[in-house]
């Protein structure tokens, strides 16, 4: 369980390995608010290495997202699997973020 | 000395010349009389350096002295002799050898019953040591006990207890001998100057001279020389060491000595295991303590969940709620509306634990005060996120919740969903339709939610509303139970009673899961009309 954080242009991408939960969630939050502090603005989490995100790594992804929103930046993700992108749509939250197939489309949606 | 005294007078019989034996004291000083001959043996005036029997002058007259071998600081003087004739050489040759052997004869037995003595207070000490631990629960007055008996038994007249404290990694005083435990201060392990510190890390005893390793910490129970040793925990891994023993300030001003050290160590060794006694019987008290209080703050939280009863007879409901902790973040609500309706609630407050737990108690009284301030569902979630607003920004949590409204004459359901994924209509044939959310969880959005209205069939359909821990249940392999398979033995349950139908369900849990604790609340409604 591990994030790694890569630049791609002006992109911070962050890949989430294993789960994003309870336990986890403030390491996450922590390393994107530390590249938020830095100047960055642009923001890709990818989950393609992510099988399951509990409902306290759900509500850290919101508050990212509205933080990064106050700093006039923007977070986007990529790579949901098939359950996570239908806990997304059952829940609404895919109308909180923009949510990309791949890593290389999200990229160039920037 | 009868013996030597004895021997004094047969030799002044047979010589007709006076005898005595004298000692100076350490470091010098007045002659004391060990024996004489005759009482108005005067000691003489001036000793020689050289252990040879030298004539000096003393009661007016010629003395021989001589130091006696084998024996510390005495003293054999003879004369004067009878007629005033001078002593001569050859008496003390031939007195010198048996007032020896007299005097170490009885330093010898002195020694031994000194030794004895000694012996039968250390015994005494492990006894009495053995009856305080057994006596007493407080580490405390074990402690302060252990200290009193202990330093009477090796003459110390200052002394304390230190005992080892994780969370701030120094050492605190928990009795002294001289010092006031209240004030006394803590030594920090990595303190380079106290004594206790270094005892603590090295793990060996350890006796200090005066003025060496002086601390200004250790100052109030310490006067010159300090004996030092760790207090240890022996465990089958090894020895921990929990605090320190130091005594000081000796009676007798003698140096410790390796059977000091000894001694004291093995009962630092019995305050080890009243150390960790005390400990374990402090955190079993207070493991007892928590489980109470969760048990209580468990049936507290039952207690505001609504008996299903209350929307009787319009509505036949069975619920259950299981925490995954003593508490949780889950919960349903019921409303007995005018007009013939009967209002349903689901929620899921984000995470679980004590925090949810408080989220889900201000929903629940937030929920309680507007469900019915206003006809349209979506208007009622919206003014209980406005009533939590604050609380769910600051934790960052948010709740998904279900609020349906079922219209009896009207035979509608009236509702709204903001992110609870699992809220179905279970008709008596087909499959069952999923009431979708229209807007993420209360906390995410400010948008207020949309109502949706579907039909209900009163005596056919089921209301069913259920939380993800249920559909994300978990067995061995890591396999989730699925929505699928829930919503399968709902709909091979849907005859029955509500109650029926949600015993089903959680034996289904019960038979994918089996004894794996679920790391989520969990949460199932049924409702029939």
């Amino acid at each position: 369980m591990s994030f790694a954080i890569t630049r791609q242009g002006e992109v911070v991408v962050v890949d989430v390995e294993g789960q994003l939960i309870v336990g986890n969630r403030q390491e996450l939050k922590q390393k994107v608010l530390d590249e938020l502090e830095k100047g960055a603005k642009q923001f890709l989490i990818d989950f393609s290495q992510t099988g399951y995100i509990d409902s306290s790594g759900l509500g850290v992804l919101v508050s990212l997202s509205k933080k990064i929103r106050e700093q006039g930046g923007e977070l986007r993700l990529a790579n949901l699997n098939d359950d996570l992108q239908t806990l997304f749509e059952l829940t609404k939250l895919d109308t909180l973020f923009q949510i990309s197939d791949t890593r290389e489309r999200a990229l160039e949606s920037f | 000395m009868k013996e030597l005294e004895a021997m004094l007078i047969a030799f002044r019989e047979s010589t007709r010349c006076d005898a005595g034996v004298w000692s100076t004291r350490p470091g010098g000083g007045a002659l004391d009389i060990v024996a004489r001959s005759s009482p108005r043996l005067l000691p003489p005036d001036t000793l020689p350096d050289a252990n040879a029997g030298t004539s000096v002058t003393a009661n007016g007259g010629t003395m021989i002295v001589a130091a006696v071998p084998g024996v510390k600081r005495t003293w054999l003087a003879i004369a004067p002799c009878d007629e005033d004739a001078p002593p001569a050489g050859h008496h003390l040759k031939m007195l010198l050898p048996f007032v020896a052997q007299v005097l170490r004869g009885t330093q010898e037995v002195e020694h031994a019953a000194i030794e004895l003595a000694e012996r039968y207070e250390e015994i005494n000490l492990l006894y009495t040591i053995g009856d305080i631990l057994g006596r007493t629960v407080t580490l405390e007055e074990a402690a302060a006990t252990i200290l009193t008996e202990i330093s009477e038994t090796v003459g110390a007249r200052h002394g304390s207890i230190l005992v080892h404290e994780p969370a701030t990694d120094s050492l605190h005083v928990v009795a002294a001998i001289g010092a006031d435990t209240d004030t006394a201060l803590p030594i920090a392990v990595d303190d380079p100057d106290c004594v206790s510190a270094r005892v603590f890390r090295t793990q060996h005893p350890l006796t200090v001279e005066a003025g060496e390793m002086e601390c200004e910490a250790e100052r109030p129970y310490r006067r010159g020389e300090m004996l030092s040793v760790p207090i240890m925990w022996t465990t089958p891994s090894g020895g921990e060491p929990l605090g320190v023993v130091n005594l000081s300030d000796r009676r007798s001003r003698q140096p410790y000595s390796a059977g000091d050290q000894k001694l004291v160590a093995a009962i630092a060794t019995q305050i080890g295991t009243a150390i960790q006694n005390a400990r374990l019987v402090r955190s079993s008290l207070e493991q007892q303590r928590l489980l109470q209080e969760m048990y209580l703050a468990h049936d507290l939280q039952m207690k505001l969940l609504p008996k299903t009863s209350i929307v009787a007879p319009q509505a036949q409901v069975a619920a259950r709620v299981v925490p995954a902790e003593s508490v949780g973040g889950d919960f349903y609500h019921l409303f007995r509306m005018p007009n013939y309706r009967t209002g349903v609630m689901i929620g899921d407050v984000s995470g679980h634990g004590y925090r949810a737990a408080l989220i889900m108690a201000l929903a629940m009284s937030a929920s309680a005060i507007h469900a019915q301030s206003a006809a349209d569902p979506g208007q009622v979630l919206s003014l209980i996120f406005g009533s939590l607003r604050e609380e769910l920004s600051s934790t960052e949590m948010y709740i998904s919740v279900f609020f349906g409204v079922i219209e009896h004459r009207e035979s509608t359901l009236r509702y709204a969903n903001t992110g609870h994924p699992h809220a179905f209509i279970v008709p008596a044939e087909g499959e069952p339709r999923r009431l979708a959310a229209g807007a993420p969880p209360l906390g995410l959005s400010e948008d207020v939610p949309a109502s949706s209205t579907e039909r209900w069939r009163a005596g056919d359909d089921l209301l069913v509303l259920f939380t993800d821990g249920i559909s994300d249940a978990r067995n061995a392999a890591g396999e989730r139970l699925g929505e699928r398979a829930v919503l399968d033995r709902i709909v091979e349950m849907r005859a029955g009673a509500p109650e029926a139908i949600v015993e089903s369900v959680f034996e289904l849990l019960r038979e994918h899961c089996g004894d794996i604790p679920s790391p989520d609340d969990l949460t199932l409604l049924v409702l029939r009309t």
